[in-house]
């Protein structure tokens, strides 16, 4: 009785063509270069995009409901830029509080939910548009970051503060007799994705999510509180993007008032390229981090090859290009398929009721 | 199927309403009761969409009680019809299509576990276990998305008897449906029908209601005509008690053709899944329809006609040329208008004058030197057009959705005569519209034809056909089942209604 569904085979190699990616871009670069495909090398890849590996799984919370968070990057250099400023003395740029490490992180990360909240606020609470919301914050924060800074970077700050972004977690000896360390980020980072995973995937918050953003009113009809998930998305968010101001402030060891300027397309690129799809409800936190890993695999070979920084800008305008024209092609490839189950001319019903 | 052995479960009682200008619903007494498949049939504008409406609580009574399982409501909120266990579904099925059956069944209820997380065996488990208990067989682990229609369908009606459903309103459920899917929903409704589940089965397909309904009721001009057994009925029959005895409500002024010119020559036209090997032409002054049910193709050849849709193979010639044109604006250079259904989305730019809407497609012609545009010129324009017209604007520069639902339609009229097209179509142009706005709208279309535009109408509207058309063309199926020659006895309101349900087919003349 039942059809072989081509289109759901269609769907499930769309649904998991970032692995292929992966795969075909790893290959590729260790064809091309001796020193991309050693030990040294594929874990810096990680240690490398971590900051930007959490504001993916903050920006995919929130595309997974349909909604967009575009302030993150900036909640990050904010939230980096306070941490350094209660942390650095006065010499280096910051206030000459050095309070304690734990203290700070505390600071930071309630800031970021704090900023989550403001934004889930005037989304679910005002109904404003979560673009433009977003945006506005994104340039709002980023003034702020600034205005308080001390117009250079903070630096020097605590080893301890430094350990999650900078610090290696242990060593492994490599068959060559050299000791690999093992950054705190990388293996961090793979733990976060997992967190994120779990809760979208076995969490009923996390599947509330997907109703959400597969179809707001069919999930609200079913009982589901959508302002209040939306509301707590934007507050994973910020808290994510207080993760990564915390891991790109001890990578660098200080924060600068551009720390995360410019992550936002990028981390959108990545989540897209991921599976995430723009339009909501579709694609998973496996597949989020298999776009970050592409992402960091690309910037990390095409630096090893010595290829122009320009051109690498090009390389990832393309990408993003890509992931869109995918994510599109896939919509619309539903879109299609549904209307043409649906119907051929117009629907007679409510919608066009004589009156 | 004795009444007095049949529990009543609805009971809407002298219910009126009425709209500006139109009276929806008058004296309507509704009943179902439990158990049973109830049609509701009628024209467009008939009055069902405006009683289901009012049965959800989408819309209010202005007088009139509704009784549902012993309940009285004298108003009702969407909340409250819930409550009361009535349900729609809807053609279009709105679901979380990107998740499974079974969280589309679960959603906001999912089952989980002492820590909080989601226990999936047991939300597949529940979900296989509730749609058994329904009879219903679904892969509850397989995405909507990835389901038939009629599937989709069934799961929303499950979905809906999950959250106590006693009366479910199934509005259109087959449009578009392949037989065998068909069947697999009609099964599957009977068979809840046999638990006691009431449907109101709203359809445009009467040999459907004949299949499955044991009643059916049948709604004219906002008047409750009849409720039946369908047993008691045979298709010319419902159509007559649809159609009525009304008089007509325009009658145009035909002055025979003094030579044959075509205008419009289509010639094997086939679209595959639409339509296959149309023949027609439309003379110069002649007013020709095309009528047919969703899905006969009628409404899919207008709008390829148009350039707005793919036209498939086959030749078209506008005033012997061969038309090219792949989108409106080509299709209107070429000497084809075409009035939208949705004239919102397609005819009009809302926020902008009266005026600029009018000249929009001539602007290219009022230019002058410096690519002005010559304002007294495009004024003179727009002026005999509200005149002749007879728009009723305060100014030329009255933003459009201001006007009345009418006087919008005249606006979209007079842009498209502004462009003196060879062909026009109209597609549904009454639909939605008061009596005084239908005449108007026929007024200018005989107008125009006198003026010696061919004209195509896609519309089902059957009386009003026959008071403006000289031939109606009845598409079935995707292809032109019959020819009707207004003024002959055979072209009859109830022999037209027949050919387009695809009862009576005869080889085209």
């Amino acid at each position: 009785m039942r059809r072989i569904n081509l289109g759901g085979f269609f769907l499930f190699l769309v649904d998991n063509l970032i692995w292929v990616l992966v795969i075909i871009a790893l290959v590729t670069f260790s064809a091309l270069s001796k020193s991309f495909f050693t030990p040294f090398n594929l874990v810096n890849i990680l240690y490398r995009v971590a900051a930007l590996g959490l504001l993916v799984i903050g920006q995919a919370f929130t595309l997974i409901t349909a909604n967009f968070d575009l302030s993150s990057e900036s909640t990050m250099g904010l939230t980096a830029m306070v941490a350094a400023l209660m942390l650095a003395s006065t010499k280096n740029g910051g206030l000459g509080w050095e309070t304690h490490p734990l203290l700070a992180i505390l600071v930071m990360l309630l800031v970021g939910v704090a900023i989550g909240w403001v934004n889930g606020t005037l989304i679910t609470k005002f109904k404003m548009n979560n673009f433009i919301v977003t945006v506005a914050m994104l340039m709002i924060l980023r003034g702020a970051i600034y205005a308080i800074s001390p117009g250079k970077s903070a630096s020097f700050l605590p080893a301890s503060f430094d350990w999650l972004g900078g610090g290696s977690l242990f060593k492994v000896m490599q068959p060559n007799g050299k000791p690999l360390a093992i950054p705190t980020s990388a293996v961090f980072l793979i733990v976060a994705f997992l967190v994120a995973f779990i809760v979208t995937r076995y969490r009923r918050f996390g599947r509330d999510m997907y109703a959400i953003g597969s179809n707001r009113a069919a999930a609200e009809s079913a009982g589901i509180n959508s302002a209040k998930v939306i509301m707590l998305v934007y507050m994973i968010s910020g808290f994510c993007a207080a993760l990564a101001g915390l891991l790109e402030a001890g990578r660098m060891d200080s924060a600068t008032p551009r720390t995360g300027a410019g992550l936002i397309f990028p981390v959108t690129a990545a989540a897209v390229v991921g599976g995430i799809s723009l339009f909501g409800g579709r694609g998973n936190m496996i597949g989020a981090f298999g776009g970050v890993l592409l992402w960091a695999i690309l910037d990390t070979g095409l630096n090893i090859m010595k290829v122009s920084p320009f051109w690498i800008e090009v390389g990832r305008g393309a990408l993003l290009l890509f992931a869109m024209l995918l994510d599109a092609l896939k919509v619309e490839y539903l879109r299609r398929v549904s209307v043409q189950k649906a119907l051929a001319g117009n629907p007679i019903g409510l919608k066009d009721q004589a009156y | 199927m004795e009444a007095e052995a049949k529990k009543i479960l609805l009971e809407m009682k002298a219910i009126h309403k009425a709209f500006p200008g139109v009276q929806a619903l008058s004296d309507v007494d509704f009943t179902v009761w439990e158990g049973e498949i109830h049609g509701l049939v009628g024209k467009n504008g008939a009055g069902k969409s405006t009683l289901m409406a009012i049965l959800m609580g989408l819309q209010g009574v202005d007088s009139g009680t509704i009784t549902i399982d012993g309940t009285r409501f004298s108003e009702m909120t969407p909340s409250e019809a819930l409550a009361a266990g009535v349900a729609y579904v809807p053609q279009r099925i709105n679901m979380m299509s990107a998740l499974t059956v079974a969280e589309n069944i679960l959603a906001g209820d999912l089952p989980v576990n002492r820590m909080g997380f989601v226990n999936w065996r047991e939300v597949y488990r529940e979900a296989e276990e509730r749609l058994d208990k329904l009879g219903l067989k679904l892969d509850v682990r397989q995405k909507v998305e990835g389901l038939g229609v009629a599937e989709q369908a069934m799961l929303a009606i499950a979905k809906a008897l999950f959250s106590n459903a006693k009366l479910i309103i199934l509005d259109e459920p087959t449009a578009a449906l392949p037989r065998p899917e068909i069947d697999r929903l009609f099964g599957f409704v009977r068979s809840l029908k046999d638990r006691g589940v009431a449907f109101i089965y709203i359809s445009h397909h009467l040999e459907e209601v004949f299949e499955i309904c044991d009643r059916v009721t049948v709604l004219r001009n906002g008047y409750l005509v009849e409720t039946r057994e369908v047993k008691e009925l045979d298709t010319a029959g419902l159509i007559r008690l649809m159609v009525g005895e009304d008089v007509k409500e325009f009658e145009r002024e035909r002055a025979p053709l003094a030579q044959e010119e075509p205008v419009m020559v289509v010639k094997g036209l086939t679209r595959r899944g639409h339509y296959e090997g149309i023949d027609f032409t439309v003379c110069r002054g002649e007013v020709v329809a095309l009528s047919g049910l969703e899905g006969s193709g009628a409404s899919a050849l207008g709008k390829g006609l148009y350039g707005l849709e793919r036209r498939g193979q086959g030749q078209v010639l506008v005033n012997g040329e061969v038309l090219t044109a792949r989108s409106p604006e080509e299709a209107l250079k070429q000497g084809v208008a075409y009035l939208p259904q949705d004239r919102y989305l397609y005819g009009l730019v809302g926020a902008r004058p009266v005026r600029e809407n009018i000249t929009y497609p001539i602007l290219g012609r009022l230019v002058r030197a410096l690519g002005l545009i010559q304002a007294e010129r495009e004024r003179a324009i727009v002026e005999r057009y509200i005149r002749e017209l007879g728009i009723i604007t305060p100014s030329p520069e009255q933003a459009v959705n201001l006007l009345s639902g009418g006087n919008q339609q005249k606006v979209v009229f007079a842009k498209l005569a502004a462009t003196q097209p060879a062909v026009l179509v109209l597609h549904e142009p009454t639909q939605g519209i008061d009596v005084h706005a239908k005449l108007d709208i026929y007024r200018i279309v005989s107008e125009l034809s006198a003026q010696g535009v061919a004209i195509l109408i896609v519309s089902s509207e059957v009386r009003e056909l026959l008071g403006v058309c000289d031939r109606i063309l009845v598409m079935y199926n995707g292809t032109i089942t019959r020819e009707f020659r207004v003024g002959e006895p055979e072209a009859n309101p109830a022999e037209i209604l027949l050919a387009i349900e695809g009862g009576n087919n005869h080889v085209r003349q």
